[in-house]
């Protein structure tokens, strides 16, 4: 009884006490705010990511002869294609594209030189689409969308989402008919393009078969309509949007696609019994590579890849950030502890005589170091409990903190235009959050429980000997 | 060395040796040695002791400062362990029990009172004096029985003249107050033996006086036997017997006629 009794005392007696439950309701606030935090950009990123890309991707390596058959190459029929691929019974959505590189410079060149900074002429990725397919198979259709006009690159929508690329009403073309081209907002801002201005994209086109560049490049005007945002920087960066066929007639192609977005009916579920049944489908069309067991000229794994396999770069980098992050902070954890060793053993300096006289009185060594434990405990329980709440409340509000505190030092904490989104992303782990309670509680008994052991094994004649 | 042992090869512990006293002996040190080691040396203080008290016996313990006196009565008090020898107390081998069993044995079976009183500081008057009962119980126990034991508390200290004190600190007490407390401490568990270092060593006479006047007359109503070393010769004669040490053995053992 006398434990209960003499730890709450002295937790009360003592104001350092406060001091090391302090350093614990910090440790565990931060830690559970950072982890919600990345956990949220995490999941955001995942999300953003995925909508952009659709859930499988179909790549086949056309210009590598299918395995055993001499020198026959993948058929490139997309109606065949398609009709194997929307016959899976896991696709809901799939949407033919062509991808290809070029460079795009607005037609007003002068642009070029006022914006030196913006003047390098990076490659921007040409992608061509069939549109209302592509609406099925990824978030496109909001991302043109104004719903997204949230932070610093506002989206311009298109005058009617299910024709983009035709010009917007008021253009005026002046020679022929030019086709529509949709923007990554962050592309339009740089170049301050709006819809009705030209501009005049360049590319090379490359023979799938030889993969010689085919002589000449080419060019030709497209008339802006609209843009997007997907929310990922260099996809806002670098990404235009055209008319499938306009591409493939621009870089005088006769195949007319390069990949295969694909949506399923419910990806979690499916995606690997999806990306299996796919794989050995198209093989059987003739579309892909079957498995040839040579390493180096397997295109067998690489041709039909779920999001995650495309992007694993990426959020494996998160993840480990994830990680690096929670370790980092389980260190302040550990400075929390020592805090709570500090106290503890100046505690039992200070008690050492306290501590003889409860031997005296017949306390046995165990009670004594659980006394001391309980000390631990307490400070443990009220700052993890503490910590918890505030950690859990600053992770429901971290955007509106953000803001208060970016107002009040003058400084952009959160700079909403580099990320991928426009708010401070949290997700709140139930047992993340339990984990890092208990972790802390755990913690701050071992580093308790060595001032408890010394204040046990005191011997009572020292401490009684002398006032 | 095992102190069976050493008490067989030492003739003059021979026939106490036997095995538990008789049952009106509540302590009983035999052949009772006490080294310390100094540097690299090993010095012994307590050059094997044999002491008994009967129940209700009040025995003075006497002797020059640095005869091991404080020594010998935290060993008889379960406190410090002896190099060799057995301490019997209410007919059980202390030392030869486990930490956890002597540590009840000391809880139940003794009462300590310190020269310099001793209480916790974090603790009312009224709870220092309870704190005995709070160690020899576990929570729910305790709860049950506090009523009990805090009017039990409250009766003492109310006739050692501290009835408005019960809430005061330790800090805000006098010396003597606080000794009185002490004594409540010692008595809560109703021990059969009072172990007292000096207890007015710190007091001036008057207060002593009251002091002494309290330990005594508590001593003597409960019957428990009170060790009570002391330099005060009047006090000692107060005892119905009175020991003395020097250079650790005990020089003379007297009775003396029972005082009023
Ligand atoms: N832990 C120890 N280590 C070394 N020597 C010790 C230790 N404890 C006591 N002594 C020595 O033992 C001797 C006896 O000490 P003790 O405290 O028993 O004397 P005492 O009779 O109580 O004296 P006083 O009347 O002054 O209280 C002293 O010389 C002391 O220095
Ligand atoms: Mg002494």
């Amino acid at each position: 009884m006398y434990r209960w009794f003499l730890s709450l005392r002295y937790l009360r007696a003592r104001r350092t006490n406060w001091i090391g439950a302090a350093g614990i309701t910090v440790a565990v606030a931060a830690l559970i705010l950072i982890l919600s935090i990345m956990s949220g950009f995490l999941q955001e990123s995942r999300n953003h990511l995925r909508g952009n890309l659709g859930d499988l991707i179909i790549m086949p390596n056309q210009d590598s002869p299918l395995s055993g058959s001499g020198r026959v190459l993948p058929k490139t029929d997309e109606a065949a294609m398609m009709e194997i691929v929307r016959a899976n019974p896991h696709v809901s959505g799939a949407s033919l594209q062509m991808a290809w590189y070029g460079m795009l410079v607005p037609d007003s060149k002068s642009a070029l030189l006022k914006h030196p900074v913006f003047g390098d002429l990076s490659l921007i990725h040409l992608v061509g689409i069939d549109v209302p397919d592509e609406y099925g198979a990824s978030d496109l259709q909001e991302n043109m969308q104004a719903s997204e006009n949230t932070g610093s690159f506002k989206v311009t929508p298109v005058a009617d989402l299910q024709h983009p690329f035709d010009p917007p009403p008021f253009y005026r073309s002046e020679g022929a008919p030019k086709a529509g081209i949709v923007l990554g907002a962050q592309l339009a801002a740089a170049w301050n393009l709006h819809p009705g201005d030209e501009v005049e994209l360049f590319s090379l086109g490359v023979d799938p078969i030889t993969r010689s560049v085919e002589g000449q490049g080419c060019n030709r005007t497209f008339v802006v309509t609209g843009t997007f945002r997907s929310g990922e920087n260099a996809m806002d960066m670098e990404r235009v949007y055209v008319d499938r066929r306009a591409l493939a007639d621009m870089l005088g192609r006769t195949t007319a696609w390069s990949q295969v977005l694909v949506k399923l009916h419910d990806y979690e579920a499916d995606k690997v019994g999806a990306v299996a049944s796919l794989r050995s489908s198209l093989a059987e069309g003739g579309f892909v590579h079957r498995p040839s067991g040579d390493n180096a000229s397997d295109y067998y794994r690489t041709e039909v890849r779920t999001w995650e396999d495309l992007r694993g770069n990426l959020l494996g980098a998160i993840e480990n950030e994830k990680s690096l992050m929670g370790i980092m902070l389980s260190l302040v954890m550990v400075v929390a502890g020592f805090t709570v060793f500090a106290i503890l053993s100046m505690m039992v300096s200070e008690k050492r005589r306290d501590i003889g006289i409860l031997t005296a009185l017949g306390a046995h060594p165990s009670g004594v170091m659980s006394l001391f434990l309980m000390i631990g405990c307490w400070q443990a329980f009220l700052g993890a409990s503490l910590g918890a709440v505030l950690g859990v409340l600053g992770a429901l509000n971290i955007d509106a903190i953000e803001t208060k505190l970016s107002r009040w030092f003058g400084i952009q904490i959160f700079d909403r235009s580099i990320y991928l989104f426009d708010h401070i992303p949290s997700v709140i782990e139930v047992t993340g959050v339990a984990m890092i309670v208990l972790g802390a509680v755990t913690c701050t008994l071992v580093f308790a429980a060595v001032p408890a052991w010394r204040a046990a094994r005191l011997n009572p004649i020292d401490a009684l000997r002398f006032e | 060395m095992p102190c069976a042992l050493s008490e067989m090869t030492d003739p003059s512990n021979a026939p106490t040796t036997a095995g538990a006293p008789a049952a009106d002996v509540i302590l009983s040190g035999r052949g009772i040695r006490r080294a310390f080691p100094v540097g690299e040396r090993s010095l012994e203080i307590l050059h094997g002791v044999d002491l008994e008290l009967g129940r209700g016996q009040r025995v003075s313990l006497m002797g020059a400062s640095g005869a091991g006196k404080t020594t010998l009565l935290n060993i008889l008090g379960l406190l410090d362990r002896p190099t060799e020898g057995e301490v019997w107390l209410n007919g059980q081998p202390a030392w030869s029990l486990t930490t956890r069993e002597r540590a009840r044995l000391r809880n139940a079976s003794i009462g300590f009172v310190f020269q310099f009183y001793h209480l916790l500081a974090e603790l009312s008057a009224l709870e220092n004096a309870l704190l005995p009962a709070m160690i020899a119980l576990p929570k729910a126990a305790y709860r049950t029985s506090r009523e009990q034991y805090e009017a039990k508390a409250v009766e003492m200290l109310e006739r050692f003249g501290l009835g408005d004190r019960l809430k005061h600190r330790p800090g805000q007490l006098s010396g003597g107050e606080q000794q009185r407390v002490a004594i409540a401490r010692a008595l809560l568990l109703d021990p059969p033996l009072i172990i007292a270092d000096e207890p007015t060593g710190n007091l001036d006479s008057t207060t002593e006086e009251q002091v002494l006047e309290i330990l005594l007359e508590e001593q003597a109503t409960r019957h428990a036997a009170l060790l009570l070393v002391t330099h005060d010769k009047r006090l000692a004669q107060r005892c119905e017997r009175m020991v003395h040490m020097e250079d650790g053995l005990i020089q003379a053992d007297s009775a003396l006629p029972i005082p009023t």
